[in-house]
């Protein structure tokens, strides 16, 4: 049986991630640095998938995408079950709901795009 | 192992490049991205011309401490089936821990705890799936505390109590042994190299002193150095380029192939 050490695994590696993902402390015995470099790595990654998903909501917000985006990441960390898709569309609600982005227009059947 | 040859990481943005470029003879695909009864016309077509195409894995998760996703596993298999593939593989790492997604192949600490936990993993995923299994070394940024075993030790254990074959990225080695100071002659020494089912090479760039493994730069010299460190002990049955993002002109991805196949002989 492997529970004991899946116990400890579990708690370490919960750790780590929290530092790296929710603002958590580093962890000890961790380079507090390589940390950071980690943290950032892993932000880029999201806010890059996010952006190929979204490119339109990256447009819309330029240079404020960045910022924006690594705002909402510190206040909602990826959950296991989120696909890419939701955290994308999630961060475009949150913009909307902040003003930062202008609410999806709503398409009427009867009004033929001009 | 079964003879692969020279191959590159088949990707939808590149479909037709790795259609036309000379001399593939064998591909990868992300299995994450692929639905078994949906696969894209590109993959069917590289089938149908008899290259192999690897199923890959990304989400498995085998280092976490949670039991084997028994779901992603059946997708795996299936792909493997749907794709009359040789062998599956994915990394020795943990992607998720604490109800979090980290969304990338996180390092394992190199403790007996985990390759405890990562054995059993590997054994769940082995019952589960119809071919061989290969497990690749991942590039880390960071390192964990308290290592018990060196990266080599670590995954010649896991070998010989899984019986699985590994996947060497050398690339991923080269970020090792520049951000955390692995050994990469000791590495090549510890690993069961008879085991290799294959080899990645990628390229990748450093930023502030740490080199960051991002698919999306050209393979560095010092990367086919590594390779070719790995050739002067085994002749890999296979090596594949993986390319992500930035995606460069044919001519270039041509010549990376051929610098590969140069180191090689």
């Amino acid at each position: 049986m492997t529970q004991p050490q899946r116990d400890r695994l579990a708690a370490a590696q919960a750790e780590l991630l929290r530092a790296l993902l929710a603002g958590g402390d580093v962890p000890a015995g961790f380079d507090a640095e390589r940390v950071r470099v980690e943290r950032r790595a892993l932000l880029a990654k999201r806010r890059g998938i996010v952006e190929m998903i979204r490119p339109d909501v990256a447009a819309e917000l330029g240079e404020r995408f960045r910022p924006l985006f690594d705002a909402y990441a510190a206040a909602h960390p990826k959950e296991v079950g989120t696909r890419f898709r939701d955290d994308a569309n999630r961060f475009a609600d949150w913009a909307v709901a902040r003003g930062e982005l202008a609410p999806p227009r709503r398409r009427r059947w009867w009004r033929r795009a001009t | 192992m079964e003879k692969l040859g020279v191959g590159i990481g088949w990707r939808p943005e590149i479909d037709l490049t790795v259609e036309r470029l000379p001399g593939v003879d064998f591909v990868e695909v992300v299995a994450e991205n692929l639905h078994v009864g949906h696969l894209p016309e590109s993959v069917l077509l590289l089938r149908e011309r008899g290259v192999p195409v690897l199923p890959h894995a990304v989400s498995l998760s085998l280092g976490g401490a949670e039991p084997v996703d028994a779901q992603r596993v059946a997708h795996l298999g299936a792909l493997a089936e749907a794709l009359d593939a040789p062998l599956v593989s994915d990394h020795v790492c943990f992607v998720r821990a604490g109800g979090l997604d980290s969304g990338h192949l996180m390092p394992l600490p190199r403790t007996r705890d985990a390759l405890d936990v990562l054995v059993a993993n590997v054994k769940a995923a082995q019952q589960d799936l119809p071919v061989p299994l290969a497990l690749e070394n991942v590039a880390a940024l960071l390192d964990w505390p308290d290592g018990e075993l060196t990266e080599g030790q670590f995954l010649a254990e896991l070998v010989d109590r899984t019986d699985c074959h590994l996947l060497v990225d050398v690339a991923n080695l080269y970020a090792n042994a520049r951000n955390l100071g692995t050994d990469v002659a000791r590495f090549l020494d510890e690993i069961p190299l008879e085991r290799l089912a294959y080899v990645h090479v990628a390229g990748g760039e450093e930023h502030q002193g740490v080199y960051h493994d991002t698919h999306a730069h050209a393979v560095l010299p010092e990367v086919l150095d590594v390779l070719a460190q790995l050739r002067a002990r085994v002749d890999p049955p296979g090596v594949l380029l993986e390319r992500d993002d930035d995606y460069p002109a044919d001519a270039e991805l041509a010549g990376e192939l051929a610098a590969i196949r140069a180191v090689l002989g």
